[in-house]
């Protein structure tokens, strides 16, 4: 019965990694972190002393809803980081799952859409996991307060993926807009679309 | 205002040009129906992929689909050919690929067993002995059928035979013969498809299109329509309430059209129908409706709600799933029915020499953690629920005297209704099928001969098709033994041994050497050395060597099992 064990066992193991799902709210507060970069430094949330908060944005190389993105973390990075709320790209793939989700192929994408921000590498997940990320991509905008990130913004980036001239509500844009103003979020949850990031068990 | 450079004008007449094509797509107006490509021959390349498409004014659905952004190509067999599927797994999950309807060894039926990693390429191959109808292919991973079918992952499968080629009839694909798949989906406020706590669509996708319109020729044509919903039953007929002619079910042609102006189409069911549109006038327009108001408690899409789990815009009335304008007639149309379409000879109750039964179970209201089973049981991967013989002719008895309708589904066979509790087997689902409609309060009865293929390790399964109740473990399982424990396509002797590897290192092609020149391999797996399958062969041909050219270069495992279920694994390097 060796063959039916085997196939049992690659279900079960894949199975597991198909299911999971985090429940949502998101948390109030997320850790500091640091991650590798694909120029091979590490970086951390705290070598960013004057951040007043992040632009965090889960994606992996394999999505073709993530694809659709490039340009637009280019342009929320100039604007931004500038006023001291700089991006963070974060790749938290399952890397035995995907064996294309890797940090040399990382560097490749950065490289050929000319990212101007970090793009970290999570292979334990251990980010995703404190973010609770579901999604690629699945931003995050997260605001320093009383010495700790609190989550502000959570969801999509915009309202519209593959047509960037249509797009209604900038709802990543606008929570830091808000933000910068003094005022509270109005909008502090939008549809997170595109895949499912997977837990490895 | 300031000057407008022409570079920003052309920016805004595409934008402007977009939103009004947004607006004509979605609103009221009809979009051409999509008619999925085709693919022939005896080997057939299928990509399934993680998209998106626009189906909703604003954001894109994201989406799965065969070589598509939704949905998948037809692919046509002739029946005798030898077809060898190359499926490759580029989504973001674990799925499997069954062939619904396709009499074939259980290694290579796609059920919840064959597993298909993301990244992997499985190789099924057999001999198609199936009569000439329409069939289908579809995930069927447990848990997560219904998520893969939402998001569009499937396509149809058409046999041809000598038989159905001999009689004039619609044969002419997309033109006078339209394969027609009928679903609906809901969507959140971000356009995304809902697939948890959702039993029913809000919106027709005829073929993936909104809105559908097709435009037909003035003479007799071919639907072959199928319900690829996740629950709902279709109540078919024509808005001029026309008659039409049933001429074949799931396994093949009926023996003659039977007239017919409502036939209730259920979940995985198939049905082609013939419509005779040569009295028409060009520009006429007619509608392909389901008339699905007005059913008892039970009926899938009868309830009253318009929104929850078990509600739908689209619930208990009459809605359209395809506009059709009636066009010029082509070149030597086909005007005339043929008064008999095929001589088959039917299993009769007589014919069974072992009865099972299989009753409907759990699902009660109120009670969250007992959803429907068969048998009291849900789905096991471990338990194997039936034993049939090879070569058996058996006699199966469905009971639903449960608390709602649902379908029943076996894989390996096409069987013959013979009795309903209801009354009589309808002229209209006479013929070979492979799904039946349970409506509430009835049993239904087959009979099916199980020949060819024995393996007495990897299960067939039987189920419900509705997908929140298979995911749900509606379904179970069952193994056909013959003599040997593997037998039909390429079955071999059992002999349990070592085997070798050459080239290693290998480059281009690997090929692997058994000791006895009679020696079978029943399952050939090969993975990366960080575990990840590469390749899944059942019952490989080996003859030729495997083509490993595409791999990245590094260490690899090869597991191979004979037909005594003893694995072996050894390592190569490809350089
Ligand atoms: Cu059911």
């Amino acid at each position: 019965m060796k063959v039916r064990n085997g196939l049992k066992n690659i279900a079960i193991l894949f199975l597991g990694f198909c299911c999971l799902s985090l429940s949502k709210p998101v948390n109030k507060t997320v850790r500091d972190f640091s991650l590798q970069n694909v120029d091979g430094k590490i970086v951390s949330t705290k070598d960013y002393k004057d951040a007043k908060g992040f632009v965090v944005v889960f994606t992996c190389i394999h999505c073709p809803f993530a694809k659709l993105y490039h340009e637009r973390l280019n342009q929320i990075n100039a604007k931004y980081s500038k006023l001291h709320i700089p991006l963070l790209l974060i790749n938290s793939s399952d890397t035995i799952m995907f064996a294309n989700e890797s940090l040399p192929n990382m560097a490749k994408v950065a490289k050929e859409k000319k990212y101007s921000f970090s793009y970290l590498f999570d292979p334990s997940q251990s980010v995703a996991k404190d973010f609770k990320a579901e999604k690629t991509p699945h931003a995050f905008v997260i605001w320093k307060e009383d010495n700790q990130w609190t989550v502000k913004y959570n969801g999509a980036i915009d309202d519209n993926g593959a047509h960037p001239e249509l797009v209604k509500t900038n709802y990543v844009t606008n929570a830091i807009d808000e933000l910068l103003a003094g005022k509270s979020v109005s909008v502090a949850e939008g549809f997170s679309i595109g895949c499912a990031i997977h837990y490895r068990k | 205002m300031t000057q407008t450079t022409p570079k920003s004008i052309y920016r805004l007449i595409a934008v402007l040009s977009f939103i009004i094509s947004v607006n004509f797509s979605f609103g009221q107006a009809f979009n051409s129906l999509w008619i999925p490509d085709t693919l022939s021959g005896t080997t057939f390349n299928l990509n399934l992929i993680d998209t998106f498409k626009q189906l909703r004014t604003g954001n894109q659905t994201v989406t799965a689909g065969v070589n598509s952004d939704f949905w998948g190509p037809t692919l046509f067999f002739n029946k005798g050919d030898t077809v060898h599927m190359n499926v490759h797994n580029y989504l973001n999950d674990s799925t499997t690929l069954h062939w619904h309807g396709m009499h074939l060894p259980a290694v290579m039926d796609g059920g919840p067993h064959q597993v298909i990693p993301p990244g992997t390429i499985w190789q099924p191959y057999w001999k198609v002995t199936n009569n000439a109808s329409t069939y289908w292919y579809h995930p069927h991973l447990h848990t997560m059928t219904q998520e893969q079918m939402t998001k569009g992952l499937g396509g149809f499968i058409i046999v041809r035979d000598p038989q159905e080629a001999a009689l004039a009839i619609p044969r002419k694909y997309g033109v006078d013969d339209i394969p027609l798949m009928l679903t609906s989906r809901r969507y959140d406020g971000g356009n995304a498809m809902t697939y948890i706590n959702c039993s029913y669509g809000d919106y027709m996708l005829t073929n993936g299109t909104p809105n559908s319109q097709v435009t037909l020729p003035k003479q007799m044509v071919r639907l072959r329509i199928l319900n690829a919903e996740m629950e709902r039953a279709y109540n078919l007929g024509f808005s001029d309430g026309r008659t039409f002619y049933v001429i074949g079910n799931d396994g093949g042609l009926l023996n003659a059209p039977v007239a017919e102006t409502r036939v209730i189409l259920a979940v995985g069911e198939r049905i082609e129908i013939l419509v005779d549109l040569s009295s028409n006038t060009i520009g006429d327009t007619l509608n392909l409706n389901a008339y699905n108001g007005g059913f008892g408690l039970g009926f899938p899409g009868g309830e009253p709600n318009t929104s929850g789990e078990f509600g739908s815009l689209l619930n208990n009335k009459t809605f359209r799933l395809l506009h059709i304008n009636v066009g010029a007639a082509t070149a030597n149309a086909i005007t005339t029915m043929p008064s008999t379409l095929a001589n088959n000879t039917y299993w009769t109750a007589n014919d069974a020499t072992v009865n099972k039964s299989v009753t409907v179970t759990g699902g009660q209201p109120g009670q969250p953690n007992n959803p429907f089973g068969l048998d009291n049981t849900h789905f096991d991967f471990n338990v194997i629920n039936k034993t049939v013989n090879l070569n058996d002719i058996e006699k199966w008895t469905i009971t639903n005297s449960n608390v709602f309708g649902h379908t029943f589904h076996i894989h390996d066979v096409e069987f013959k209704l013979v009795s309903r509790s209801t009354g009589s087997v309808g002229a209209y689902e006479s013929g070979w099928k492979d799904v039946l409609y349970l409506p509430i309060g009835s049993s239904a009865t087959f009979v099916a001969k199980f020949d060819d293929y024995s393996d007495s390790v990897h299960p067939f399964m039987y189920h419900c098709h509705f997908g929140p109740h298979e995911d749900g473990g509606m379904m179970g399982q069952f193994v056909v033994r013959g003599s040997n424990t593997v037998s039909g396509i390429n079955a071999q002797p059992n002999i349990s041994t070592d085997f070798n590897l050459y080239p290693n290192p290998a480059h281009n092609k690997l090929f692997i050497q058994l000791p006895e020149t009679n020696a079978g391999v029943y399952y050939l797996r090969m993975s990366d050395v960080a575990g990840r399958t590469v390749y899944m062969l059942p019952q490989p041909q080996l003859e030729s060597g495997i083509d490993i050219s595409m791999l990245p270069s590094g260490i690899y495992f090869v597991a191979v099992t004979d037909s005594k279920f003893n694995t072996i694994t050894k390592r190569f390097i490809k350089d």
